[in-house]
């Protein structure tokens, strides 16, 4: 009893991995399993109001659905947040700016040159 | 068994996401890893271990599936602004205050209430070192069954149909006859008192030491 009566006390803080929760969520685990989950969403304040929020959706065997659908559009977004910062950084570097002067300047320098060398022969 | 992970979820069901070739990281190590390239993908790698918990978290609140989907792409679009502007030392719990914000500011929009910001996001280190020295300490047992008697009947009962008769809410539930819902709270409030009483007499025996 010692040692069971310690579990109300300790706070180890794991989290729970989502499949766990699903299954939880979907009444597929023993009731040992449900005991041990139950255990740890007493100690995670993050999992236990989400476990309370998932509750509440109608169709259960839907959330991984939704779940899929959030983390596509999340894909989306960081892969569309790199490009644009990998062209800001192309808009706001100053060497790429200089670069491009020095050689517009190179190509008029040259038909200058190339022109009068031209009308002088 | 129970998988259970020290860096919270693996996405294990979600096959077709990259994000579970990164299962061996830990959060600390992707968001090392995005300060050091400021890559954003390693910033969605990291939220996708969240999204189940973020519509979850989201769906309490507002109570809406669409509404509940769009605070979690709002609170991935935040996240991806605000990651790389200062260290965060604890992901998880900076997220869950997050999330936990942005929802009660869609409620406060939503009923015109004004509503708290939650700003003590940080693992109460504190707390878990109180709790750490009541573990050592040899009196614990003894204020726990003491605690344990001062207890309301309801949490008792719940309380040690739970923790000593390792049952579920289910098995609780049926045993006493209150409502899941019931038994979930008795056992939270009643772990809480127990902890609170415990905590006093630790106070109040070093007090006369």
């Amino acid at each position: 009893m010692n040692d069971d009566i310690k579990d109300i006390l300790s706070n180890l803080n794991p989290g729970i991995d989502s499949a766990t929760l699903l299954l939880y969520m979907q009444g597929k685990l023993s009731q040992e399993q449900r005991h041990e989950v139950e255990k740890l969403l007493l100690e995670n304040d993050f999992e236990s109001e989400a476990m309370d929020g998932l509750a509440q959706v109608k169709d259960q065997q839907g959330v991984s659905t939704v779940i899929e659908g959030l983390n596509r559009d999340l894909k989306v977004k960081t892969t569309r947040s790199r490009k644009n910062k990998r062209r800001r950084e192309l808009k706001e570097d100053p060497l790429l700016w200089v670069a491009l002067l020095i050689i517009l300047l190179l190509v008029v320098l040259s038909y200058v040159i190339i022109h009068k060398q031209l009308q002088q022969g | 068994m129970i998988r259970i992970t020290s860096y919270s979820l693996k996405l294990v069901i979600l096959p077709n996401v990259k994000a579970e070739h990164y299962n061996h990281m830990t959060d600390a190590d992707l968001l090392d890893r995005y300060a050091s390239e400021g890559n954003s993908e390693w910033i969605g790698v990291l939220l996708e271990r969240y999204t189940l918990l973020l519509f979850g978290l989201c769906m309490k609140y507002l109570k809406n599936e669409e509404e509940a989907k769009d605070a979690v792409q709002q609170i991935f679009l935040k996240v991806l602004g605000e990651a790389g502007k200062y260290k965060i030392e604890f992901f998880k719990s900076w997220l869950y205050m997050v999330a936990k914000n942005h929802c009660l500011m869609g409620l406060r929009g939503r009923q015109g209430r004004i509503t708290r910001e939650i700003t003590d996001w940080l693992p109460l280190v504190a707390d878990e070192g109180n709790i750490s020295l009541l573990l050592q300490n040899e009196n614990t047992y003894a204020w726990l069954e003491e605690a344990m008697k001062e207890l309301d009947e309801k949490q008792r009962q719940c309380v040690t149909l739970f923790y000593l008769g390792k049952q579920s809410y289910f098995q609780v539930s049926e045993q006493t006859g209150f409502s899941l819902l019931q038994v979930k709270s008795y056992i939270q409030n009643g772990k809480r008192n127990l902890r609170q009483t415990i905590e006093r007499k630790m106070k109040e025996s070093s007090l006369k030491k």
